[in-house]
């Protein structure tokens, strides 16, 4: 009797609650933060000091909360920080007020901070320096010319680093900071600021560095560079299983494929770009009230489809979602996947469910680069391997992808060398990752495939340089079809961010021949079904720009 | 002197003239050529090219001086001009971004004819690739053409895959400055 009244009960309580949740979700609880708009002007010489202490600042501000966001130019490469401040504002409530000047950042923000320190910008490598005291000392840094306003916001001297390194090479002077603040600084995370040289810098995500306390290097990964590389692997050799190496290299040492190749060496997780922005910001908000990744698939996980005697093509953006075309005009007009970066789940999960939300019914999400951040898996130690890809797993269910995306460059340079997998790396992977429906590997072509259980590895067969004539890609993508003469011809291709839709587009209507274009787990699917391309791994013959580092034991 | 006699020695003297021209031309290709990219088919891969084109009788040594980034690559590729050859390893300017790759060890089909009085090489080359459903070849057809300036090298390549030609204009590289 008492349960036939308590069930009704139940059920009207829980109905008259609804409406209030409902509008709970509806309307996100106020809160308040300030913005600031920077301009493009990053020359040593004019914008960078300024943009360089408040970056700095930001990441003093948002140690507890969020209260500091930066909206960049529209040229900035991540472009996306205008449209997420106004989900900040629509989804989290969140009102900004703008802070037009330094001076009125300071004026906020001041407080934040216990001092300055000075760096020097004859000596760039101050700037790093300056940046890992600022994250231990609770510090903002400035150059000579900005003391004034730092002491006129009641700031003191903390250090001054003017003199002190002269003359030195960075690998004297990251070894001497190394000696000084290495041991109080994050194991867990470390800052490879590097990015532009010469005139310029992009410190973007200077902020994310300074509130997580990490060292701040610009150290090389060219094998050419010996002292510098092996002052890099004291400090990778030293940090806690599993960590991050956030920023970039620096385009005037090394190459991407370089330090990546190092990185990975030490089963490090890379998260770039130098550029990044907001991270100490970002991470503070989580997914909104009931929100859940739902990725736009075209088939069932089970199905076996059985494809046509004709092309089929797919295409996959994997730079890093927010740099490039997400924003610009044309998404949605070309079936494309993208490379979600899985450690925004982390870090910035407004961001992810802002891409989630303003995503076309062409977009679709997949897995990678390699692991649960960008990583050369041919490099991974295999004592790391399979820790670091249960991560990516738990990534991919939680954001509900099925396709999982690899690439190891570290024997590619230009036309020379290669991008592809050892069979014992394709091993781990069939084991590491046994819900997919598939695996993509390259950036440019590469020629691992394989097909097991019905799972598919598919290389890039073309990937499109915005900066390549279109007559010529679609001649390219036409010369591969003549080429590949068997039906059905899977034709995977990447595409860089900076492309234009639109451009791809017209790229299609000039191909010559039955070519369908579709999303890429359908692809995937397609390619399960009838396999027309050849196994194939990494060869001890193939050819090899690199051979990869060795630690010492 | 009968009229036969007349039209052996005219013949003669036409053909040493044509043979002259000839083997003028054909020296004037041999040298060191600078790859102008600015109007030159896009080289995806590949920052810059010279070409050093040496001839020993009937023999033409092609050799490609490929640069990307720090990373250099030289290949040559020597054509018979009377006779079909078997290259192994025949070098192709390869475009970067298209998985279509080089079967090391394996042989080509190249014959090569001079033209126009000397002023263009002809390469005809059955080159086997490796695709993403296995082996095939790819006829590749080129002239390298001497231009009216004497100082501009065009190589002309087409692919019996390929619907557009592409286009490479060559400049030449001063003797002394070639030879640093």
């Amino acid at each position: 009797m008492k349960q036939r009244i308590i069930l009704p009960l139940c059920l009207l309580i829980l109905a008259l609650a609804r409406p209030a949740v409902a509008a709970d979700a509806a309307v996100p609880p106020r809160q308040t933060a300030w913005v600031m708009h920077f301009d493009g002007d990053w020359k040593n010489a004019s914008g960078l000091p300024e943009k360089a202490m408040l970056i700095g600042l930001q990441g003093l501000a948002n140690r507890t909360a969020p209260q500091l966001y930066i909206v960049h130019a529209p040229d900035f490469p991540w472009e996306i920080t205008g449209p997420l401040a106004d989900f900040y504002r629509r989804k989290h409530g969140v009102e900004f007020t703008e802070l037009k000047t330094a001076d009125a950042a300071l004026q906020q923000f001041a407080g934040c901070a216990k001092g300055y320190v000075v760096w020097d910008t004859a000596v760039m490598p101050t700037m790093n320096v300056a940046y890992t005291i600022a994250g231990l000392e609770d510090a903002i840094i400035v150059t000579p010319a900005l003391i004034p306003l730092a002491e006129k916001h009641g700031l003191k001297k903390i250090d001054d680093l003017r003199g002190r390194y002269d003359g030195m090479t960075d690998t004297q002077i990251y070894a001497e900071a190394k000696g000084r603040y290495w041991a109080r600084c994050n194991h867990d995370m470390i800052m490879l600021m590097g990015g532009h040289a010469g005139d310029m810098r992009i410190p973007g995500i200077a902020d994310w560095g300074v509130r997580q306390r990490m060292f701040f290097h610009d150290l090389s990964g060219n094998p050419a560079h010996s002292d510098e590389v092996a002052l890099a692997m004291q400090f990778y050799g030293e940090m806690n299983p599993g960590a991050f190496v956030f920023g970039w290299h620096s385009y005037a040492k090394d190459t991407e494929e370089q330090h990546t190749t190092l990185t990975s060496t030490f089963g490090l997780r890379m998260d770039g770009l130098q550029s990044l922005p907001n991270h100490s910001f970002n991470c503070q908000f989580t997914f909104t009230q009931g929100f859940k990744f739902a990725n736009q698939h075209h088939v069932d996980r089970d199905a076996k489809l059985v494809p046509e005697k004709k092309v089929y093509m797919a295409f996959v953006q994997s730079d890093g979602i927010g740099l490039g075309v997400w924003t610009k005009p044309g998404r949605g007009r070309l079936q494309l996947a993208w490379g979600a970066i899985p450690s925004w789940l982390e870090f910035a999960p407004a961001a992810l469910e802002y891409f989630q939300e303003s995503a076309t019914p062409a977009d679709y999400f997949i897995g990678g680069l390699s692991g649960p951040s960008y990583m050369y898996p041919n490099h991974i130690p295999a004592d790391r391997f399979d820790g670091l890809m249960k991560e990516a797993v738990r990534q991919m269910e939680i954001l509900d992808e099925r396709v999982f995306e690899i690439l190891d460059n570290s024997a590619a340079d230009g036309n020379v060398g290669n991008a592809d997998l050892t069979k014992e790396t394709v091993d781990r992977y069939y084991a590491a990752f046994p819900n997919v429906i598939g695996f993509i590997n390259g950036y440019g072509p590469a020629r691992t495939r394989d097909l097991r259980n019905g799972v598919p590895m598919v290389s890039y067969d073309y990937y499109i340089d915005p900066r390549r004539p279109r007559e010529e890609v679609a001649a390219d993508l036409d010369e591969l079809i003549a080429l590949n003469t068997t039906r059905p011809y899977f034709c995977l291709v990447h595409v860089r961010e900076s492309n234009d839709v639109n451009s791809l587009v017209d790229v299609l209507k000039q191909l010559h021949g039955p070519v369908e274009v579709v999303p890429v787990d359908t692809f995937i699917k397609l390619a399960a079904g009838n396999k027309t391309y050849t196994t194939r791994y990494q060869l001890p013959t193939d050819p090899k720009t690199f051979e990869g580092f060795r630690k010492e034991k | 002197m009968n009229l036969t006699a007349c039209i052996r020695i005219l013949a003669g003297v036409m053909l040493a003239g044509v043979l002259t021209t000839a083997a003028a031309a054909d020296s004037a290709l041999a040298g060191r050529w600078r790859l102008d990219t600015a109007r030159s088919s896009a080289l995806d891969g590949w920052n810059a090219a010279d070409l050093v084109i040496a001839r020993d009788g009937t023999k033409v040594a092609l050799t490609y001086h490929m640069t990307w980034r720090a990373t250099k690559v030289a290949a040559t590729n020597t054509v018979d001009t009377a006779q079909t050859l078997a290259i192994k390893d025949y070098f192709r300017i390869e475009q970067r971004h298209m998985a279509v790759y080089p079967r090391p060890g394996e042989t080509a089909q190249v014959s090569a004819a001079w033209l126009d009085a000397g002023r263009t090489l002809r390469v005809e080359a059955l080159v086997p690739v490796e695709i993403s459903q296995g082996n095939t070849a790819m006829r590749i057809y080129q002239e390298f053409r001497l231009l009216e300036d004497g100082a501009t090298l065009l190589l002309i390549e087409l692919h019996n895959t390929r619907h557009r030609p592409l286009v490479y204009h060559f400049t030449k590289v001063p003797a002394e400055a070639a030879a640093k």
